[in-house]
């Protein structure tokens, strides 16, 4: 066996340097400024609202901000009168006697009664303001889209100026916006409620059967070509959370291309579902498994999928995803035994998969040729 | 004297299992009332423990999306109606006669008929888990047309008919309430001598007695849209779907405060006992808890910004207002510890961590009054953090600050203090572990009430310290039990007034007689019992012994005829309420 010598490493002096001793006040004046920032730090750095992408988002944030600072304010304030009383007023052994016996006292209790008023007067002002200028419906826009909140998908009509005629519905839960336009949102629902909710705009608003609630937002020019994510904030029902869409922030131009292409699409071919010489895919589910791995489809035109769920009970649907995983197609969910149509947009040649959202190890590929 | 005849105690004719399930007595069933709460508190926390677990990293490790949603939904059920509401009303139902003299609630039968529908509630709520359906799923709002008959099951109507109970036991409890502080207070126990404890529980009862039928209404009102083809709130036939949201919320925000104004009651009873000192602004304090209870009714929209359907500045005005008079309650908590002498003992310490924590769950709830913030932080992560903040941060450790101070009246023996200051503390972190970062889980975008998020959406670090925080949380509640467990077997004898307190409860033995009281001591203020104290201090000529001479003497010591109105004997008081 070799002689292996293990040379430890030499800490000795630095543990002595350690160990020197440091006055106690030098000490304290050291560590308490580091101990005090890191958790502000940690709270300001946590406490940021999402990078807005809307002028309607800079205002919240805005205002927002204004409410942190206030609010922290306060917090550091009464908490540390709170730490101060505890600290400072213990019981001592030397408490034999009673404290003074201080009943209250009128200019005190007038005071922070006055000053939280005007705290609340202030904010209720600045909140007013910003609803006031949030909440405005200009009417005079040429974007019109309403999106229909569905038990578990979103889909999107992109409506005629007039906001009279759907020209074209994207069944895919992303909608593409042009920049630096209003945007006039319309929501409907015909189920239950749902709330179109994308954080990076920093709001949300609710999707009620019955009503059509309406907001109007733009978002910036340049933010073109980016993506955000959105997602149903009101409770829904079992697939709440899989109720997601992309907002996709196209250039006018871009936009402008998309769209007609659309509408073309549209038009050029018969409405979904109906027609003759319209491919439809039987495929069916059973034992939380579709009984086929592999469709194929025509490319470039619509079709509909006949989706047949056998297992009692059990909500399945089919949803169809690009090369890059991007959602093109999400089909109701929904208990078996039971069957659905399913009207697919016409699809661009490639490989897609197709799953079913509820049970995303249910799995198969779709050729679009 | 005439009352002293009444000492022993009068025969017991049941004994045992049969007493307790049969009993009238006000302490014992405001002792039942915390063991039902306490065990429905171990149930909804073993259900937040469920979510907490499926969240801690993405994907669905542990249940389904539709399990996900019955758990939240009943812990939610479980903690509001069947722990928070109840345990405040056990309180109250065990001291509020104590504290104003009186013998037993006026109507004691009542009193058992309330209290014996809420394990009832509970059974019949959390059988909903044994249906084909599973149990309610729709969130403990309920919101119309997820809680209609088309989307959800069996286990909704057994939630309703829950509730509905549930509603029917507090609207019961709190005219007992109302018609044993009006009518049976002691002599000389007049409306501004009453301790703050037993105007928090008026003002509930009061909140109770106009909201809560509400609430029955419209849960009736569902329950006919699902079984017998009513409309009310179906949009697809011409009823309402935000009526509901009205109806409820008409309720349920009120409710708010019936979950947190008997919690401010308790801490307004342990902060002056343990600094030894007066409330700092009793009358402030009176007018700022009525205040707070009349608001209430003009705040509910504002957790309905959202829906398009509310006229958003007059509810968010509202909202603003009703900050006020809370902060002006925070303040004179501060205040009452200001110059005092405090003790350190573990209600004090829960009673802190109550403002603290509280003083935070208000704060991150003005976010909620500004409207356009709320619209982004809405139905996020934020409001669970609130919620949270002021129901844990708030009510439960106004809970267990009340259960560290009247569980030697109620057993006669000490609570053990070195366990108490490990589950606070322990407790405190683990609050703060587990909803703190919700707070930036909200603000960067996650709904709340989902079962599975994207690993990419940026929540995964926060979802696993608010995981980690509630497993803290629930080990934080293993001393506490087993505190209770060796604490009444072996805990240290308590006697009578173990920690100098100010009000009537602590005049008797602990636990208290059946008929509550052998004597009273007069009553010239809210804290007659440290006027008993200190005035003998301060008059040491005079001894005074257990008999009513001693009064007659310490009346004349302080210039006071002995029969003066409010300077009562105790042979009055028991005519009076007996007279009830």
């Amino acid at each position: 066996m070799p002689n292996v010598r293990i040379r430890l490493p030499r800490t000795t002096l630095s543990v002595r340097a350690l160990r020197r001793p440091v006055p106690p006040g030098q000490l304290q004046r050291r560590a308490t400024p580091a101990i005090l920032a890191l958790p502000l730090v940690a709270l300001v750095a946590a406490s940021c609202m999402p990078q807005p992408v809307t002028p309607q988002g800079r205002e919240i944030e805005h205002l927002y901000n204004i409410v942190f600072a206030i609010a922290l304010a306060i917090f550091v304030f009464v908490e540390a009168l709170i730490v101060y009383a505890v600290l400072r007023y213990r019981r001592r052994p030397s408490d034999t006697s009673l404290p003074v016996q201080t009943h209250g006292n009128n200019l005190l209790e007038i005071v922070w009664t006055v000053v939280p008023t005007v705290i609340v007067v202030v904010l209720f002002v600045l909140s007013w303001q910003t609803l006031n200028s949030i909440e405005k419906v200009s009417a005079q826009t040429d974007v019109r889209i309403r999106a229909v909140a569905q038990r578990y998908q979103w889909s999107f009509e992109y409506l005629s100026p007039d906001g009279q005629q759907v020209l074209f519905t994207q069944l895919a839960p992303e909608m593409s916006i042009p920049v630096g336009t209003t945007v006039h949102l319309s929501l409907r629902s015909p189920d239950v409620i749902h709330a179109f909710y994308v954080p990076r705009f920093l709001f949300k608003r609710d999707v009620v059967p019955g009503v059509e609630n309406v907001f109007e937002f733009s978002v910036d020019e340049d933010d073109a070509g980016q993506s955000f994510r959105g997602q149903c904030a009101e409770l829904c029902g079992e697939f709440h959370g899989a109720m997601v869409f992309t907002v996709k922030a196209l250039t006018q131009a871009d936009y402008q291309a998309w769209l007609q292409g659309q509408i073309d699409r549209a038009s050029a071919t018969p409405a979904p579902g109906g027609g003759p010489g319209q491919t439809t895919l039987l495929i069916s589910a059973l034992n939380i498994a579709f009984d086929k791995a592999d469709l194929t489809a025509p490319a470039g035109q619509p079709f509909t999928i006949e989706f047949r769920n056998d297992d009692a009970g059990i909500p399945h649907n089919v949803e169809i995803k690009d090369a890059g995983g991007t959602s093109v197609f999400q089909g109701e969910i929904f208990n078996g035994t039971d069957t659905r149509l399913y009207a697919i947009p016409a699809l661009g040649a490639g490989n897609y998969t197709f799953i079913c959202t509820a049970h995303p190890n249910m799995t198969g590929t779709l050729a679009v040729q | 004297m005439a009352t002293t005849a009444l000492t022993p105690a009068a025969t017991t004719y049941r004994t045992g299992l049969y007493e307790w399930l049969t009993t009238t007595d006000h302490k014992k069933i405001g002792i039942l009332y915390l063991v039902n709460s306490f065990i429905f508190f171990g149930l909804g926390g073993l259900l937040a423990l469920g979510v907490r677990a499926e969240l801690a990293v993405p994907g669905l490790q542990f249940v389904d999306e539709q399990l996900y949603n019955q758990l939240f939904t009943m812990h939610a059920s479980f903690m509001l109606f069947l722990f928070v509401i109840p345990i405040l009303a056990g309180f109250a139902n065990y001291v509020v006669p104590l504290q104003i003299g009186a013998p037993d609630m006026a109507f004691p039968r009542i009193n058992a008929l309330s209290f014996w529908m809420l394990p009832l509630a509970g059974i019949i709520m959390a059988t909903g888990f044994l249906t084909g359906g599973g149990a309610a799923a729709a969130g403990w709002t309920s919101y119309s047309p997820l809680s209609q008959d088309a989307y959800s099951g069996t286990g909704m109507d057994l939630w309703i008919v829950a509730v509905v109970l549930i509603g029917t036991s507090s609207i019961l409890g709190a005219i007992n309430f109302l018609v044993t502080i009006f009518k049976m207070r002691a002599p000389g126990m007049t409306m501004f001598r009453l301790p703050i404890l037993v105007w928090t529980a008026l003002v509930t009862s009061v909140l109770v007695v106009l909201a809560t039928p509400v609430l029955a209404s419209a849960l009736i009102m569902l329950f006919i849209d699902r079984n017998y083809g009513g409309h009310f709130f179906d949009p697809a036939s011409g009823g309402n779907a935000v009526l509901w949201q009205n109806v409820f919320w008409f309720y349920s925000h009120p409710a708010v405060y019936i979950m947190i104004l008997i919690g401010m009651g308790i801490v307004s009873e342990i902060l002056p006992v343990f600094s030894r000192k007066p409330l700092f602004g009793y009358k402030a304090f009176v007018f700022a808890t009525a205040g707070i209870g009349a608001l209430g009714f003009s705040v509910w929209a504002h957790h309905m910004f959202t829906t398009g359907a509310v006229y958003l500045p007059f509810f968010s005005f509202m909202t603003f207002l009703i900050a006020i008079p809370t902060g002006v309650k925070m303040f004179n908590w501060i205040a009452t510890l200001y110059r005092g002498q405090l003790t350190l003992s573990t209600p004090l310490l829960f009673a802190l961590g109550f403002l603290s924590m509280f003083l935070l769950g208000g704060i991150n709830g003005a976010f909620s009054a500004v409207v356009p913030v709320d619209f982004a932080i809405h139905d996020t992560y934020w409001v669970v953090a609130h919620i949270h903040y002021v129901l844990f941060g708030g009510s439960v450790f106004a809970v267990f600050a009340g259960v560290y101070y009247w569980f030697p009246k109620m057993t006669g023996r000490m609570l053990n203090e070195t366990l108490g200051k490990i589950q606070f503390v322990v407790m405190f972190i683990g609050l703060n572990l587990t909803f703190f970062p919700q707070h930036q889980l909200g603000l960067s975008g996650m709904p709340r009430r989902i079962a599975d998020y994207s690993s990419t959406a940026g929540w995964n670090d926060a979802n696993l310290w608010s995981t980690i925080g509630s497993l803290l949380i629930a080990v934080s509640i293993l001393p506490f039990f087993w505190n209770v467990f060796i604490s009444l077997r072996g805990g240290s004898i308590a006697g009578d007034d173990p920690w100098e307190g100010n009000t009537l409860e602590w005049a008797t033995s602990s636990p208290p007689p059946p008929y509550n009281f052998d004597r009273l001591p007069d009553i010239h203020s809210e804290r007659p019992l440290f006027d008993a104290r200190h005035r003998r201090e301060a008059v040491p000529a005079l001894t005074v012994g257990p008999d009513a001479s001693g009064h007659a003497e310490i009346s004349a010591a302080l210039g006071r005829p002995h029969d003066s109105p409010d300077s009562g004997s105790l042979a009055k008081g028991m005519d009076r309420s007996h007279g009830q």
